[in-house]
């Protein structure tokens, strides 16, 4: 079939049965949008997670008779270490006042500076649980200099745990919301194609071909999904917007989520449009 | 059997080759049986020759809307075979169907027409599915609403067209393809008795030109007047040819 009639009858069939074709192209916004909303939800978990991740860390204070270069260079050769970060007693009783702020007179009753040096020594991703901070943590009190260290132990395994049981239940509802979402365009397109039943059997009557028949519904089907995935991105933006005054700065890739709803909205309104015609032509 | 030996003569057309076969259907002992017991046709055995014109004739709910869809595989037969244009129908496999289809010609007592489009557009349409050249779609459909009269009307939707009128759209969708069966089913049973008239005298002169015609009706009357041949179905069997 030529394109010019494909795209002719395509048009028809969105012009004929406007009110139809805006029924469904709202399902499939609303469909998209709470897709959209979800997936930012569950990048913004996967983000804060990976923060929280990073910030699990073993504190090594070190007496005053250490010898902080070869100590640095020691505790960085031991495996799972990622960066040793040295903090010297003068930074931290700096960052300290830094934290006091109105109240540093606090450290006016000291003579001296109590603060000991520290490394804040990072882990590779591995090593982040209870088992790996023990192990490093155990390496580390065997150098000489090391008064103590500090680390999260069996609270980080306990904070794992939750957020995977988090993580997994997220990715559940967000399996049960892709199949909702093509369950219901798929639902939306078998009715107007049910609308167009005679319409189907005449052309079926007058030596119509399958792929003919199917053109102008697949056509449908991507301008719907392409228009649907356009206003679910503007709806997400709009929420992302509202959301920024309640929860402060989200992670909102704009380019990858205008990508991901149109290209998603054109995806479902074709799988959907192709089984829905496959089976009414059977 | 007449159709064993005779496969058909060859004529050479200007543009063309077409393939002129004498027999145009045959029916050999076909049996449409329904959901296991119900039975809508029996036995049936016939043939209609190129250029034949027949009544298939009986009571509402005899078997002649069957006995049509078998022509253009719409329905299988559950028994016997089939064969039209020479072709035994078993063998054409699902995707050739519309390709078949375009060789024949179908009107039915609702017209079937497409609300939405205008009279040409439905003319044409049967045209543009078969990847028509847009040129000559425009000549064909000038040459069959001409021949059928319909050309002052040809913007009209048809809702805006008497029954009759309807009727003449949907043989026009049927022969601006130049079909070699032309199959009536009911064609005048919405119709009153001036426009059935005009519409049996159509498919006869159709049928003049050279075109197959099968006409199912339940008018009993209608045949008699017409003295053509009649095939009668009664009680799901053939009872009477002649």
């Amino acid at each position: 079939m030529s394109l010019r009639i494909g795209i002719r009858e395509g048009v028809r069939t969105i012009t004929r049965n406007a009110s139809l074709f805006l029924l469904s192209l709202l399902v499939a916004a609303i469909s998209l949008f709470l897709l959209a909303l979800f997936s930012l939800v569950t990048v913004n978990l996967y983000k804060s997670i990976e923060l929280l991740d990073e910030k699990i860390e073993i504190v090594v204070f070190l007496d005053r008779t250490a010898n902080v270069n070869v100590l640095e260079e020691n505790i960085a050769k031991i495996n799972g270490v990622e960066e040793v970060i040295f903090i010297s007693s003068e930074q931290a009783l700096a960052d300290l006042k830094n934290e006091l702020q109105d109240t540093e007179e606090i450290l006016n009753v000291f003579e001296e500076n109590p603060l000991p040096a520290s490394f804040r020594v990072k882990l590779k991703s591995s090593f982040r649980n209870a088992k790996g901070l023990e192990e490093i943590s155990g390496k580390i009190m065997l150098l000489a200099g090391i008064e103590e260290t500090l680390y999260g132990g069996e609270l980080v395994d306990q904070l794992k745990r939750v957020t995977r049981v988090i993580v997994l239940f997220d990715l559940g509802l967000l399996l049960i919301i892709i199949f909702s979402v093509i369950f219901v365009i798929f639902q939306t397109i078998k009715l107007t194609i049910f609308a167009r039943s005679t319409e189907i059997e005449i052309m079926k009557l007058v030596g119509a071909s399958n792929g003919f028949i199917a053109v102008p519904f697949t056509f449908e089907g991507i301008v719907q999904g392409f228009i649907g995935g356009i206003i679910a991105f503007l709806l997400t933006v709009v929420t992302y917007r509202v959301a920024g005054f309640f929860f402060g700065n989200l992670y909102f890739p704009h380019w990858w989520f205008l990508l991901g709803t149109i290209l998603g909205g054109i995806l479902f309104g074709l799988i959907g449009s192709g089984i829905a015609v496959r089976r009414f032509l059977k | 059997m007449r159709y064993s030996g005779n496969i058909g003569n060859r004529v050479v057309d200007k543009k063309r080759i077409l393939v002129i076969l004498n027999l145009m259907i045959l029916f050999d002992k076909v049996s449409k049986i329904y959901q296991k017991d119900w039975v809508a046709l029996q036995d049936i055995t016939f043939e209609i020759d190129k250029g034949e014109f027949a009544f298939i004739c009986g009571s509402t709910g005899a078997g002649k809307t069957t006995l049509l869809k078998m022509i253009y595989k719409d329905e299988e037969p559950t028994r016997g075979a089939i064969r039209v244009l020479n072709q035994n129908l078993k063998d054409i496999r699902k995707r050739e169907i519309p390709k078949f289809r375009r060789k024949i010609g179908v009107v039915f007592q609702d017209f079937k027409l497409l609300q939405d489009r205008t009279l040409e557009e439905n003319v044409a349409f049967s045209l543009e599915v078969t990847d028509t050249p847009p040129r000559e779609i425009r000549k064909k459909l000038m040459e069959t609403l001409t021949y059928l009269r319909l050309s002052h009307k040809k913007y009209a939707f048809p809702y805006q067209l008497s029954g009759g009128e309807q009727q003449k759209v949907a043989i026009a969708r049927a022969l601006v393809r130049d079909p070699y069966i032309l199959l009536a089913d009911e064609p005048t049973g919405n119709l009153d008795a001036k426009s059935s008239e005009d519409i049996t005298n159509i498919l006869l002169d159709i049928n003049y030109r050279g075109t197959t015609v099968l006409m199912a009706t339940h008018s009993i009357s209608l045949v008699k007047k017409m003295k053509k041949r009649m095939l009668r179905i009664e009680n799901c069997r053939l009872v009477q040819d002649k």
